[in-house]
Order: structure tokens, then sequence, then C-alpha cells
């Protein structure tokens, strides 16, 4: 699901290359001595606005401080990316716009608005029975008169608990273009976030007595208050 | 969007547990994200301070170590406002971590633009000792680091929510952390009149371990907290009965022989003819009134004294039988069958292995819980270890926010319900 390193299509071209997904990514990497020599920054951003034939997104990584003094509007005019990266950790100041220019024109399918709210109306009829569906379990564990608290429940952990994934860190000793790398890497995996599928209840719901129970609070309330 | 179908994508827990604070929306599905439940406050003169100058003057999240000084400075700096699972009215420090984890865990999870977001419904969990002002604090908190962030609020205790993500409605929850445990019966709302404190945790089992180790000639470690607390996950043993577990460790030593190697280091620990001693940590935690003890109390260590923290006393000595005991009696008398026939054990200082060779003196915690209530008489019960230990409290909370009614106000009686909160 990674980026992939690939090697640059010109020797001579500076930087490093990846491939994420179907996409081809450039970054061109100031390094801290580049600072230091005229014109050099300058000669940087044009060999990137050059790629725009070869690649759909390309970066420029630039020591943290340089952060003061370049003007991120002009990049994102011009859709290149912007990473900042110091001994700690890297940060993505300005997101890249991809090349449209040079990607291959495809067809788009025209949406269509009543195919979509077809959809949507499916998808909550879909929510709806299974909410019905629980509530109709439960009713007939009743009748069969079932033990009170049904022992039904089998969560079924689809994974063991993971770590956070931590931040990329640029350590002092590292490499700064396994860093790179790694970031890169970070970046194509799926976003923890969003990563759920909206809609889609976790496994702990199924078969749980209390969806029903909490469900009727404030409606009858003759239960047992807090005391 | 129907109510469902919003907070099936939009309702958020947080747990402020001891150690940890365990948050995220209903979307991220079995496992919430993890920080630690702490916050650095940074010495501003510092290099780090000036060089990276952070957004708020109090450090949470992943970002903490690398804003942390010397040993010396973490004591007054990094705070753990959770560590006995209440906060003081007037510990402002703790409550600066508390607002800016919340800030923090909300700002992790920014839903996309235009989505329809409206606010999350929130839940947080508190432990079920916490007095009503840190409900008071912790929702007017809630409603100052709004921002357009949260639509509706509310918290619930602990064990209520471990009872709700392993799916059970009438059960007896212990939850047991770092500084105390709490015994809680639940019958479809947690019955907060009947609620037993142990003064009593993980700490006392490092506290014992700590001992062990300065008698058997490792004094040096003993003063290490991290070392100390290795050392107890990995030869602390809970005996089915102390005397018979003791009694056999010394007549065969090479059996419950206890040796732990330190990862990464030369240190290598070996109880040697004293590996009977590792009996004693697991007993310290569900029994601490063991004769054995005493010689222990005399050289020093502290016992568990009866505290009062707001208008609870947490009981030191209490062992875990007459805990439960005590708070299932407090019940009416036909619900307490119902409540042994599910005692639900959560929190880290259950988790005790059984080594193979050992299963004929060593128990887990379930079976430790049964034999103490055994031995006073209740017979007809099971007791289980919860489904998912670390998260159950998480997957309580995310349940209750997405099953309650919007229209079910919050009442301060009660202690429930949805506090509405204004953007």
């Amino acid at each position: 699901m990674g980026a992939q390193q690939t090697p640059n299509s010109d020797p001579n071209q500076k930087g490093l290359s990846f491939l994420v997904g179907s996409d081809s990514v450039h970054v061109m990497v100031l390094k801290p001595h580049d600072l230091a020599q005229r014109n050099s920054i300058i000669d940087t951003v044009l060999k990137l606005s050059s790629l725009r034939n070869s690649c759909q997104t390309v970066y420029l990584a630039a020591p943290r401080l340089l952060g003061a003094t370049i003007d991120a509007s002009i990049f994102r005019a011009h859709g290149i990316g912007l990473l900042f990266f110091d001994e700690r950790r890297i940060d993505e100041a300005v997101a890249p716009q991809p090349l449209q220019a040079t990607r291959p024109q495809t067809a788009q399918p025209a949406q269509d608005p009543g195919l979509v709210s077809e959809l949507a109306t499916l998808k909550s009829m879909y929510f709806e029975m299974e909410r019905n569906l629980t509530q109709l379990r439960d009713d007939l564990k009743n009748l069969h008169g079932a033990p009170r608290n049904g022992g039904g429940f089998s969560p079924q952990l689809s994974q063991p608990p993971q770590a956070v994934p931590p931040e990329p860190v640029f350590a002092p000793n590292i490499n700064q273009d396994e860093a790179l790398h790694s970031y890169f890497n970070n970046q194509a995996d799926p976003p923890p976030p969003r990563g759920g599928s909206p809609g889609v209840l976790p496994s702990y719901f199924t078969n749980n007595p209390w969806l029903e129970v909490l469900s009727k609070r404030g409606r009858s309330e003759n239960g047992r208050l807090a005391g | 969007m129907s109510g469902d179908n919003y907070r099936s994508r939009y309702t958020f827990a947080m747990d402020f547990g001891t150690s940890d604070f365990k948050f995220g929306p209903i979307t991220l599905g079995e496992n919430p994200r993890i920080v630690n439940n702490r916050g650095y406050f940074p010495d501003k003169s510092s290099v780090m301070y000036k060089a990276f100058e952070p957004t708020s003057d109090v450090i949470v999240g992943e970002d903490v170590p690398l804003y942390l000084q010397s040993a010396e400075d973490l004591s007054s700096r990094l705070v753990y406002p959770m560590r006995n699972g209440m906060i003081d009215k007037s510990d402002d420090q703790a409550w600066r971590v508390v607002s800016t984890l919340s800030s923090y865990s909300l700002d992790a999870f920014k839903p996309e633009p235009n989505d329809g977001f409206q606010g999350y419904y929130v839940v947080a969990s508190l432990s079920s000792v916490s007095p009503r002002y840190m409900y008071e604090r912790l929702l007017g908190l809630f409603q100052q680091n709004n921002h357009g962030k949260i639509k509706a609020v509310t918290v619930i205790p602990q064990p209520f929510a471990v009872a709700i993500g392993h799916g059970v409605t009438t059960c007896v929850v212990i939850e047991s952390g770092h500084g105390n445990s709490q015994v809680c019966p639940i019958s479809k709302y947690p019955i907060r009149a009947a609620q037993v404190a142990l003064n009593r945790g993980g700490g006392d089992a490092n506290a014992i371990t700590s001992e062990i180790l300065k008698d058997t000639g490792y004094g040096d470690l003993a003063t290490e907290e991290a070392v100390v607390r290795k050392v107890k996950e990995n030869i602390g043993l809970v005996p089915g009965n102390l005397d018979s577990a003791i009694a056999d460790a010394k007549k065969f030593p090479r059996k419950a022989r206890a040796k732990y190697k330190v990862p990464g280091t030369r240190v290598e620990i070996d109880l040697e003819k004293d590996s009977w001693s590792r009996f004693l940590i697991g007993e310290y935690v569900f029994n601490p009134n063991h004769e054995i003890f005493e010689s222990y109390f005399s050289r020093g260590m502290p016992r568990p004294k009866d505290v009062k923290m707001g208008d609870t006393i947490f009981r030191g000595m209490l062992d875990f039988g007459e805990a439960i005991i005590a708070s299932v009696e407090r019940c009416p008398v036909e619900l307490q069958p119902m409540l042994y026939r599910e005692v639900l054990l959560s929190g880290g200082n259950f988790s005790w292995a059984v080594p193979p060779k050992l299963e004929d003196i060593a128990v887990d915690a379930p079976t430790k819980v049964r034999l103490l209530l055994r031995d006073r008489g209740i017979k007809n019960v099971s007791v289980k270890m919860t489904s998912s230990p670390q998260f159950s409290v998480w997957h309580g909370c995310i349940i209750y926010g997405f099953a309650v009614p919007e229209n079910y106000e919050w009442d301060w009686q009660r202690l429930e319900g949805w506090m509405r909160v204004s953007n």
C-alpha cells in the first residue's frame, strides 16, 4: 500500500522519485549547504517545474530554517508541494496539486443524481433493517425465556490492538533520504482517522442488549436511578 | 441525514484512564487511538521551547517526549491528572491537561468540510468514584473548548462503560487501575450507592515487588519504577492458596524458580531459593491480610490505608472477595444472586499469567476472585475478564453515545443524558 521508491529516469536528475499507486511523485531536497550557494533555490524550483511532463506530483523539501523566507502562496499557485524538515520531523506546508496537464485524460462517467440519491435511500433502509433485525432477535430471545443477560455477545476482534503509528521523525543519525521514503510510505497508507466505514457498526454492537436498554432512556423512567 | 445515521459517523468517545487516554470516533471501529494521559509544562526558557515554540503551554500527545528534560524536572512539570482516578478541585494544572487532551483528541479527527458535520456526540468516561465537581468541571471544559466541534456531550462512569462494552446489563464490575480499584454493581444503571472503592491497585503490587528485590539482593534496581514494574509483570504470580503455594515452591525450588532478564541490558534477576516470594506479589493485590505481609509493614512498607477522597472512603485492606460482597449486599436482596452471576474484571491490574508448569498452584485473576468469594460462602458465581480489557471502556462509551436518544437530556440527579453544547 505504501509508496515505492523508483530510480530516476534521468541519472543526472537530483532528488527522489516514488510511485504512489499509479502516480509518480518527485521530491527535490534542499540540503542546508545549498542555502549558502547563490541561486540554488531558484535553480531547484525551476528544475521541479521542468518535471511537469514526467511526474504527476512534485515536492520541494527544504530545511525548516527557510520557512520564514519562502512565500508558500507561490508554491500553491503553481501546484508544487512544499515540505519543511528539521532534525525532528517533516511537515507538509503546502499540499501539491496533481499536474492535470500531463495526466492522460480519461472519460469520467457522469454522476447521475437520481442514482446517488437512490443509493443513499438504500443505505438508510439497510441501516434501519439491521436495527429492526436486532430488535426482533431480542424480542425472540425474550419470548423463548432466554436468560436475562443473553450471553450472546461474542466480540470478534478483527485484529489485535495496534499501537498508533508514530509521526515521522528525523533523528540526527538517520539518513534524510530514508526518512523521506518512510514519510511517503506513511502518507500513502489509508489515514487512521477516517479508516473505518461510516454507517457500518463495529463488531461489539452485535447482539449487545444495551442498544435496546439505552435506546429507551427517557421514555419510561421507572428504572433504578443512580443512588 | 437521520439521527442514527448521523451518530453512526459522529459519535466520539474519550476514556480518561489512570495511565492512558483512549479516544476517537465510532468510525475507528474496534481500536481507539491511545496517548499517555499526561501533559508536560515546558520550561519557557529552554532552547527547545524557544526553537519550536508550541501553540499551547501544555504539551500533550506524541510530542511530549521531545520536550522532556532532566529527571528532576519531570516531577513538577510532567502531570498525570488521573493518577488516582480523581482530580482535586483546585488542581488547575491537572485540569489544564484534561482540557488540552480533550481539544487535542477532537482536533485529531476533524471531519472533511461540507460533509454534513454539525458536531460530535461526545461521551467521556471518568472513574466511578469521581465526585460531582469533576462532572461539572469536565462538562464546563467541553462547553468552553467547543468551537463547533461538539453537538452534545455526556459523562459516564468507567465501570458502567465496561458493562456496556461487554454486553451485560446486570453485573458487578471491578475496575482496577494503578492507584485504586472500584467495585460497582450495574443493573441497567450504575448503582452508585452500592459502590465500594479500594485504596489499592497496580502501584501496590509494585511496592511489594520492590521490597522483594531489596530482600533478594537487588536493592539497586528496587528504586527504578519501570524495572520494578517489568519484574512484577514477568515473575509475579497469583497463588490459589498462598500457604500451599509457598510450601510447594520451597519443596520444589527449581519448578517455581523466578528468573528475569531485563531486555537490552546485562541485568538478570534470579530469586533462586527465594522464588517462593513471587507468589506474594499477586496475593498482595487480591488480599493483603495474610500474616506474612506484616513483616514487610513492620520494616517500613506502607500499609494500604483507608483514605477519604471527596465523599468516598477508599478502603485499604479489604480483600477483593469482601469488597464484592460489601458492594452486592448494599443492593436489593432479590437482585443479589443476579449480580453474583456476572462479575466482570477490568483493567491492567488483573492481567496475571499462569505458567504451564505451575498450573496446580498459580491461578488467573477470575479464579482467584472466585476462590475468595467461595471462602466466604458465595458459590454460584461467574467471574470473567472483560473481552477487551484495554478498550472495553471506549467501546461502552461509543455504544452509549450511539444508542441513547438525543432528547434524553442531562440530569444532575441521575448524572446521565445529553448536555447540549451551544455553538
